[in-house]
């Protein structure tokens, strides 16, 4: 009875799937009831993932563990779900007929990645990560108006097919090297043989897969065109859920390492500069908002590894406390950009020109969203920074902090230029006045208390992590 | 061993909390009540004020120390504190803010575009203003001083005048890259203490080797000395000033440029102090040339804001050469300095305010024989003025005089040269007045009307400040005083 509860988020998750390929063999679409289905069954799946929040144990032969870590990022996964479920609500950028079929890929991918978080053995982990991948293959072009976009489909899905052979090939690797696929018992043998080539190179191969997922420089090259060219409810779901799973298997497959070769801490610093320095210069001059903020992620991915990097109790809490504000702020920029471009076009930066007049609330959720992600204080952004370069710094990396704040610097412009645009410019012909609903509203003013109240107050929450830290090894 | 006194009350938290619910306060009133918005935005403040001047008169100068002390843990796992306190050194920055803010408002009475932003954004600013000069937390000390800086660019940008989205830009830009120095600095001495407090004075207790203070010093020099305006990092503050709406530039020039100087006497000179004395020959010889320099390039100026912004950046160089002499005299003089410069340029900006706001120019050779159509305008302005040349009967005077009988002391050269600058903005002052207010009266602004008693009120409190301490520089210095003895005698 116990082992349901411990999969009690995926029973429902599965649950949940299955209910919308039953919807889906329907003749008639409801593009209404499905969103209200989808709605209710996700805040349902929230409320179930945070109830199981405090189980502990194994299943399926040692392959699968429930623990704090696990559970913390389930939760994320399920909050990016509903708030991305919650603004799918006109999903006009995507044919009607078809909108079943996303709320069931959702429903995978949910499920596939809280798999994925609780997966400690490397087949399971594969499976896992490659159920998500084809989940988010088919999301991507399922756009209206296809023939447009197949290509970025096509794009993301070779992209993807390569990341994952070459995980593959990793994955056979250390299972070459330390004879066992359960990753608790590589963790054990891996640091004596790391200075082999064959150790290193499969960990690395291995990490590429996430690498892909969470975008960092060199397995970034998806990122702008998909960003631009999906559906803007599912670039917020790349966005925001993807990267969170994509970051716990990280800091789960790094503390393979345990710190012993140094040369792997080599790459990942360079990877993390590389990722933080080129994201940043290209997003200065995009004018497209989905693309620039692909180009953001992909250095706010670096700014992850540096928490990751640290491989140090600390290290791992900051880089857990930073992919949550992360999850928060990304959704408020993309809540705000689906609710201005609700025919679900490509939102260009000079159409945000008087958003503060059009409505005021709107505007200040982006604005603290964008704060946020520049690293501005007292949001949950500057605390993330803050602690993941605190991290790094105990272990001597000061070269490294001080281009991660000069790249903070550096984002800050482009971040500015668009609440620029918000605040300041004025549009050509004046856009239509915007209908917020009060459950935006609500949600809007809970995501900016969530942001400030993260910064300032960060104690509790930072507690959580660093226990959900304590159980990785 | 710095003595510390708790608080009874937190009135530190509450002066914070004025501005921070004043704030909160203005987001919930509709935007069109700007009259109502205003007098919050003027009752906050002025209970802000009414603290500071209690909080300056209770404050024992004779047992010195730390004084009403807030410490509480804030977060166990990297020791940080929600530290709060004054001494002699950031009570009278308190009361310098507390005025600023205060006369800021009220000289802005009269905006009528976007009311409740800008008020909303000057708390915002001044809370971060406030909450680093009472921080003893060096983690609160660095998310105060950034909260003060990002206001900064929508109140240029969307307020502003003379080019000010690209001041307003280089301006935040250049800031923030400061405090890219900053936080590493921060977190590296934080590394180096145990990494287990952000406590100012556990930190300094904990004492740091020669090479970590060495190195922590330049940074949190550079890093603070951008803000400080310290050549050559000084760049986006002309540009700033010019382009900033007049309660801005105040607080700006008047406040904020001393959060740059603060953040070098109480976190880089306070714990690094054998990098002081590694680096304290640069630090001279960058505020000599910042004198020199700005005074040059203001005597060359025709923009009323241009040459007050430059004069600015030579004042800032008296108080860097002030804290490079290590000595007691030196470190009074510039702590007295960046309260005389902030009330002095205050009541600069202000007085240019006003000017605009009628004669909508600021170019030198537009205006003329002011003081013949608007007396009493006029006169502030050359009050402000005669504050800047560092005339007796103004608190400047005394500023100075401290700052360069240490100076010529320690730094002979320097503090000629220094001297020579002082003289030279005495020469570009005075031209300037001469040139705007005094001469042949042009014919355009005759029928301009002086300033009305209303708007007389915030220019004459600062006008008061100027001549009170010029007149009792005691009540000033002993508070300075009591905290830079013991702070000189660690060196």
């Amino acid at each position: 009875m116990t082992d349901f509860m411990l999969f009690l988020p995926e029973l429902f998750f599965i649950f949940g799937a299955l209910l919308f390929f039953i919807f889906s063999l329907r003749k008639t679409a409801d593009p209404a009831g499905y969103h209200r289905w989808a709605i209710f069954l996700a805040g349902i799946g929230l409320l179930v993932t945070v109830v199981s929040s405090r189980q502990e144990g194994m299943l399926f032969f040692n392959c699968y563990r429930v623990d704090l870590f696990s559970q913390i990022f389930k939760i994320l996964l399920a909050l990016g779900t509903v708030w991305v479920i919650f603004s799918s609500s006109e999903l006009k950028g995507i044919d009607p007929r078809q909108h079943c079929e996303y709320y069931f890929l959702l429903f995978v991918c949910t499920l596939a990645m809280m798999m994925l978080v609780s997966s400690v053995e490397l087949l399971t982990i594969y499976v896992s990560i490659e159920l998500s991948s084809y989940s988010l293959y088919l999301l991507v072009p399922m756009r209206r108006h296809a023939d447009h976009y197949i290509e970025t489909g096509i794009k993301y899905f070779m992209i993807g097919v390569t990341s994952s052979a070459l995980m593959l090939f990793g994955i056979s690797l250390l299972f070459g090297m330390a004879h066992t696929t359960y990753v608790p018992q590589i963790i054990k043998t891996l640091p004596s043989l790391i200075t082999q080539p064959a150790a290193i190179i499969g960990l690395v191969l291995a990490l590429s897969g996430f690498f892909f997922k969470l975008a960092l420089f060199p397995f970034h090259i998806w990122a702008p065109d998909v960003y631009q060219g999906s559906a803007n409810q599912v670039t917020a779901y790349i966005a925001t859920a993807s990267k969170m799973a994509a970051a716990a298997m990280i800091i789960r497959f790094t503390g393979l390492s345990a710190g012993a070769s140094p040369g792997m801490i080599k790459l990942l610093i360079v990877l993390s500069i590389f990722s933080m320095t080129f994201g940043n210069l290209v997003a200065l001059i995009q004018k497209d908002v989905k693309r620039l903020l692909a180009y953001s992620s992909i250095a706010h991915a670096g700014y992850i590894m540096v928490g990751i990097l640290s491989m140090s109790e600390r290290g791992y809490a900051s880089a857990i406390y930073y992919a949550a504000a992360y999850l928060i702020m990304n959704y408020s920029v993309f809540m705000v950009i689906m609710k201005l471009a609700d025919d679900g076009h490509n939102l260009q930066i000079k159409e945000l020109a008087g958003l503060h007049k059009r409505s005021p609330l709107l505007a200040m959720t982006l604005m603290i969203g964008l704060f946020g992600l520049a690293g501005i204080p007292p949001t949950a952004g500057f605390t993330g920074k803050f602690l993941v370069f605190a991290a790094a710094l105990q272990k001597g990396y000061l070269f490294l902090v001080i281009i991660g704040m000069i790249n903070a610097t550096i984002s800050l412009y482009y971040y500015l230029i668009i609440i620029k645009a918000a605040y300041l410019l004025k549009p050509v012909n004046e856009y239509p006045a915007l209908q917020v609903d009060s459950w935006t509203r609500y949600l809007s003013i809970a995501l900016v208390i969530m942001m400030i109240y993260l910064g300032i107050f960060p104690d509790q929450f930072l507690s959580l992590t660093e226990a959900a830290a304590r159980t990785l090894f | 061993m710095t003595s510390m006194e708790m608080a009874n009350f937190p009135i530190l938290s509450a002066i914070l909390m004025t501005t921070i619910l004043g704030l909160v306060t203005i987001l919930f009133i509709p935007p069109e009540r700007t009259r109502l918005i205003k007098q919050v935005s003027l009752a906050s403040a002025s209970i802000g004020l009414v603290l500071c001047i209690w909080l300056y008169l209770s404050y024992d100068h004779q047992k010195g120390g730390l004084q009403f002390v807030e410490r509480i843990l804030w977060v166990k796992s990297l020791g940080i504190y929600w530290f709060n306190g004054v001494d002699g050194i950031n009570l009278p920055m308190l009361l310098l803010t507390s005025i600023v803010l205060f006369t800021g408002i009220w000289t802005m009475w009269e905006l009528e575009n976007r009311v409740k932003e800008f008020f909303a954004l000057i708390f915002l600013l001044v809370a971060g203003v406030y909450g680093m000069f009472m921080s003893m937390d060096l983690f609160w000390m660095f998310v105060w001083y950034d909260v003060s800086l990002f206001p900064m660019y929508p109140l240029i940008a969307i307020w502003g005048g003379t080019r000010k989205e690209y001041g307003a830009m280089k301006l935040t830009l250049y800031l923030l890259a400061g405090s890219a120095l900053i936080l590493p600095a921060i977190l590296y001495l934080w590394v180096q203490g145990g990494a287990h407090t952000f406590d100012l004075f556990e930190l300094q207790r904990i004492g740091f080797s020669a090479f970590d203070q060495k190195l922590t010093f330049i940074m949190l020099y550079l890093g603070f000395g951008i803000l400080a305006a310290v050549w050559p990092f000084h760049t986006w503050s002309p540009v700033g000033h010019v382009a900033a709406p007049t309660a801005v530039s105040m607080i700006h020039a008047g406040v904020l440029m001393k959060l740059g100087a603060y953040g070098i006497l109480r976190i880089a000179m306070t714990l690094c102090p054998v990098g002081l004395g590694y680096w304290s020959d640069l630090m001279a010889l960058l505020a000599c040339i910042g004198i020199v320099y700005g005074a040059l390039v203001g005597l060359a100026q025709t923009d009323l804001k241009y040459v007050i912004g430059y004069s600015s950046v030579s004042h800032m160089g008296v108080v860097g050469l002030g804290l490079a002499t290590m000595s007691v005299n030196g470190i009074n003089g510039a702590v007295f300095q960046m309260f005389a410069h902030g009330v002095m340029t205050a009541l600069f900006f202000s007085s240019v305010g006003y000017i605009y706001d009628r004669t909508h120019t600021k170019i030198i050779p537009e205006l003329g024989g002011l003081s013949k159509t608007m007396p009493i305008a006029s006169s502030f302005f050359i009050v402000a003025a005669l504050a800047g040349i560092g005339v007796p009967l103004m608190a400047s005077f005394w500023a100075e005089l401290l700052v360069f009988i240490a100076a010529v002391k320690a730094f002979p050269i320097g503090g000629v040269a220094a001297l020579v600058g002082l003289i030279i903005s005495a020469l570009f002052m005075l031209r300037v007045v001469q040139k705007t207010f005094y001469g042949d009266k042009n014919p355009r602004w005759e029928h301009i009307p002086d300033v009305p008693g209303f708007l007389a009120v915030p220019r004459i409190v600062l006008v008061s400040v100027i001549l009170f301490f010029g007149m009792f520089p005691k009540i000033m210095l002993d508070v300075i005083q009591s905290t830079v003895i013991p702070f000189v005698n660690r060196f």
